[in-house]
């Protein structure tokens, strides 16, 4: 029998909810759950409102899902807050010293479950945060989990602590066993022998700098920005161990900046932001186009325009990374859909950047860069190669030859008889710049209409690496839904819940979104009998962009904005109204 | 440094010839560069010459060096990642007043506190040149220019005391019609160890009628001359503070220290000897274990 449980914390700024959810999230792993677990915060430090929910299912977990089994109440204020989101038959655990529900008019068929955690920590210990452990143990009855395995994540979590802390622990998670077990707490599942788990469990941030790592990148840098930070925050952590520099700088224009040179230089480099520093990299990014110069530029999307909704997720960056930096220049945009393809775009995007030479775009959005999600191990023993540079260049090595995919061989700086100009203006295939003194010259035009092709037709070449689109689910099926980026699997769960009523419906899910594999969108389109565009933005911009590149109309919409992600119950509610399902 | 060495000045000229206006204070600093160099013998193919945009930005396509011309004022952050994937090179930032002291200044600072081993020398025009004469960050107070027909309300920037304050370890200034004094300022430069600075008062003869070469030849005069302490952080601070009267402009090294470590000797990574341009790009098996072990 599948086993399917939605938790969620709710707490303020303060109450410790990244790691209480990161933690329980472990032990849930911990017990071969799949797990996702999503924070819902805001842009303070201290109080405020915020919510962390985990699912953990025995089969795949898809979303982080609707309605909470398990609701865990931190503070009063919070509490008063959250009983809009209360459904009818949730458990809600609180502190009754600090919180009476009977006040705050919660709905009457909640199964009330108030437990003075407070109170029963301070019999252990000073520290106000073990009463996060105590409501571990509680829960853990009713989940059936098994003590040992909970004490194993206590110990890897808390053991460089000392042992008294992780007695302590062990203390709090057990008074909090027994209080349950006297109180006779709900029971959900029967206590039974658990597998051991050999999953990860990961964010988006860091399974994308882990692909990036995988695939030899020595160079990041980055200026502190909400949801990219986190990427930085993970590989300061290992760098010298990796012969890897990361760097903090005074602005995103120095991050681009510094990664362009490390680049030049042959380190594989990257660096990172959301929209706001993604905007100041603009010209820059321009630059490493017509110079050549390999370079991975990520940018998680938040919920704008300008600092917008800074802890909220969205996707309406699509067109500011379509169009990014005067002029055109080969770009690579790759948008990965969940914390596996993240890794794998991690992994990709190092490497196309350097083999062809361009900058590659990674697209994500604040909800992929911060839940967290079990994969099955990565395989991070990669054999790397390196791509068009040479060691030992002819005298006569001229950098920006004419070739047939638009790829020149390149010198590292070091190199002997491997020394070129290189520089923002166009130029001549041997690096000198034909737009000053030679700008117009009769003999200069097709030198500049060739260099424009040059770079542009490794586009051509890339595309036939990338993987194609294709459908998913029933290829006769009522509806196709369109998506992009982190609600592929929101996606996926809805189509699942829509045959599970007798409608079928597929998908089919954009990665690769610039060079863009337009016949076989264009097709699978035209063969569709419905298709409906789901994507969390107010305009629409992958439905204009699919229009804009293949000329086919997607009729239906569904866009939310509000800042938070998508749920299959909206799906499955516009794909009825669009087919006319009661 | 190579064993034989046997370069000549003319083996750091590119086949571009310079574009600047004959008689422009920029070519004085093309010789003073690739004089420096070989003094130092320093290959062509360890040296990375890194510019803006600007007139003085053109130097990079002039030079026979690997060089790398940015967009405006990102000279220094380019260089810096340039220098921290291969501290084997030699890197020169090049630029113009309105470059560096304008719109690239956050840079500057940064790049003094920083202390990473490159060279920065800015030919200071005090007026923007290539978009045909505009107030810059340097230009004196009442200057009639295109942007300022009124005369320049502004206080000009003061690039020896910014720097001096922000934490270079090097700070000098020198005069494009000095070349042998040039020369020697910027060979010095070179060879310091930690952030170097040189702001080279490099008449425009075009834009500029106020600071021209016999205003500078008629004002100029070398600190190496008094008994200033280099080492002495407030004499150089005092001395960079020196109102622009007659017969008051020093030229030399105002301040250098070399106690002070290096960006590159207090990083984790480089401090190990690591060049990561060339590092190793596999993953081994305990590298795996160290960076995912909390993922478990």
């Amino acid at each position: 029998m599948t086993k399917d449980i939605i938790i969620r914390f709710v707490g303020s700024a303060g109450d410790g909810l990244v790691s209480l959810g990161n933690l329980f999230s472990k032990i849930l792993k911990k017990h071969n759950f799949n797990v996702l677990g999503f924070r819902s915060y805001q842009s303070v430090i201290r109080g405020g409102y915020n919510e962390y929910q985990i699912r953990a299912s025995t089969d795949e977990v898809l979303s982080i899902g609707e309605e909470a089994d398990i609701i865990v109440l931190l503070n009063k204020s919070v509490a008063a807050i959250h009983r809009v989101r209360v459904n009818k038959d949730a458990m809600v655990i609180y502190d009754n010293d600090y919180i009476n529900l009977d006040e705050l008019d919660y709905p009457e068929d909640i199964q009330k479950l108030p437990i003075p955690l407070a109170n029963i920590t301070k019999d252990i210990s000073k520290l106000k945060v073990l009463k996060n452990i105590v409501g571990f143990g509680a829960i853990s009855q009713i989940l059936g989990l098994d003590e040992t395995l909970i004490k194993e994540v206590i110990v890897e979590q808390f053991g460089h602590k000392g042992e008294e802390v992780v007695f302590t622990n062990f203390e709090a998670l057990e008074k909090g066993d027994k209080f349950a077990t006297e109180n006779k707490w709900p029971i959900k599942w029967e206590k039974h022998k658990y597998e051991k788990a050999q999953q990860m469990i990961i964010t988006g941030n860091e399974a994308l700098a882990l692909g990036m790592i995988s695939a030899g990148l020595k160079f990041y840098s980055g200026y502190p920005m909400t949801p990219a930070t986190s990427i930085v925050h993970y590989l300061t952590k290992h760098l010298p161990k990796l012969g890897m520099i990361v760097k903090q700088t005074e602005d995103e224009i120095a991050a681009i900046g510094m990664a362009i040179g490390a680049a030049y230089c042959g380190a594989r480099a990257a660096t990172g932001t959301s929209g706001g520093g993604f905007s100041l990299m603009s010209e820059l990014v321009g630059m490493a186009g017509i110079e050549e110069i390999p370079l991975v530029v990520i940018n998680s999307q938040r919920a704008g325009p300008s600092t917008g909704m800074a802890t909220k997720t969205e996707q309406a960056d699509l067109f500011q990374a379509y169009g990014i930096s005067q002029g055109e220049f080969p770009k690579v945009i790759l948008a990965p859909s969940s914390v596996i393809e993240a890794f794998n775009v991690g992994v990709d995007a190092v490497e196309i950047a350097e083999k062809y030479q361009v900058v590659v775009i990674v697209l994500l959005d604040l909800y992929l860069s911060e839940h967290i999600a079990t994969v099955r191990k990565f395989d991070l023993e990669r054999k790397n190669s390196r791509f068009a540079i040479l060691d030992k260049p002819s005298e006569d090595y001229i950098r920006y030859k004419i070739t047939k995919t638009g790829v020149s061989p390149r010198t590292l700086p070091g190199t002997k008889n491997g020394v070129f100009f290189t520089g923002s203006s166009e130029r001549n295939e041997s690096g000198t710049s034909i737009a000053s003194t030679l700008a117009g010259l009769p003999e200069t035009l097709p030198i500049r209409e060739e260099m424009v092709k040059k770079r542009m037709r490794k586009l051509e070449y890339i595309l036939e690496e990338l993987e194609k689109p294709k459908i998913y689910g029933e290829k006769e099926a009522s509806i196709t839904l369109v998506s992009w980026g982190s609600t592929k699997y929101i996606l996926r769960e809805a189509i699942k819940l829509l045959k599970a009523e007798g409608i079928e419906a597929n998908q089919l899910h954009i990665k690769a979104i610039n060079p863009f594999h337009k016949t076989e969108v264009k097709e699978i389109l035209s063969n569709a009998k419905e298709v409906l565009c789901v994507e969390q933005n107010f305009t629409g911009q992958m439905n204009d962009y699919i229009r804009m590149k293949t000329g086919f109309d997607i009729k239906h919409n569904l866009r939310r904005w509000d800042g938070e992600p998508i749920v299959p119950s909206q799906i499955i509610a516009k794909v009825k109204e669009v087919l006319n399902i009661e | 440094m190579s064993e034989e060495f046997n370069f000549t000045i003319k083996d750091y000229e590119s086949n571009f010839k310079p574009t600047w206006c004959p008689g422009c204070g920029n070519f004085s600093q093309w010789r003073a560069i690739r004089q420096a160099l070989i003094e130092l013998e320093i290959p062509p193919e360890e040296v990375v010459a890194v510019s803006g945009i600007g007139c003085s930005s053109h130097m990079p396509n002039f030079l026979k060096v690997y060089g790398l011309q940015t967009v405006h004022g990102r000279g220094i952050p380019v260089a810096t990642g340039i220098r921290l994937a291969n501290p084997k090179l030699t890197v020169l930032v090049y630029g113009g007043d309105g470059d560096i002291y304008g719109i690239g200044g956050n840079h500057f600072l940064h790049a003094c506190r920083r202390n990473v081993d490159i060279i920065t020398i800015v030919s200071n025009n005090f007026v923007y040149g290539l978009t045909t004469g505009q107030a810059s960050a340097t230009t004196p107070v009442g200057t009639i220019t295109r942007t300022t027909p009124r005369g320049s309300i502004e206080n000009p920037l003061n690039p020896i005391a910014t720097a001096i304050s922000a934490g270079a370890t090097f700070v000098a200034r020198a005069f494009s019609g000095d070349l042998k004094h040039l020369s020697y300022i910027i060979k010095e430069a070179i060879d310091h160890r930690g952030f170097a600075f040189v702001d080279v008062f490099s008449p425009c003869i075009t834009f500029n009628r106020n600071q021209t070469f016999n205003y500078f030849r008629e004002r100029v005069y070398k600190v190496d001359d008094t008994d200033h302490d280099k080492e002495d952080f407030y004499a150089a601070l005092d001395l960079s503070n020196q109102k622009f009267i007659k017969d008051n402009l020093p030229i030399g090294i105002f301040y250098q220290i070399e106690h002070k470590t290096t960006y590159e000797e207090r990083d984790f990574t480089l401090n190990q000897g690591v060049i990561p341009a060339h590092a190793p790009l596999d993953l081994s098996k305990e590298q795996i274990d160290i960076i995912t072990k909390e993922f478990y």
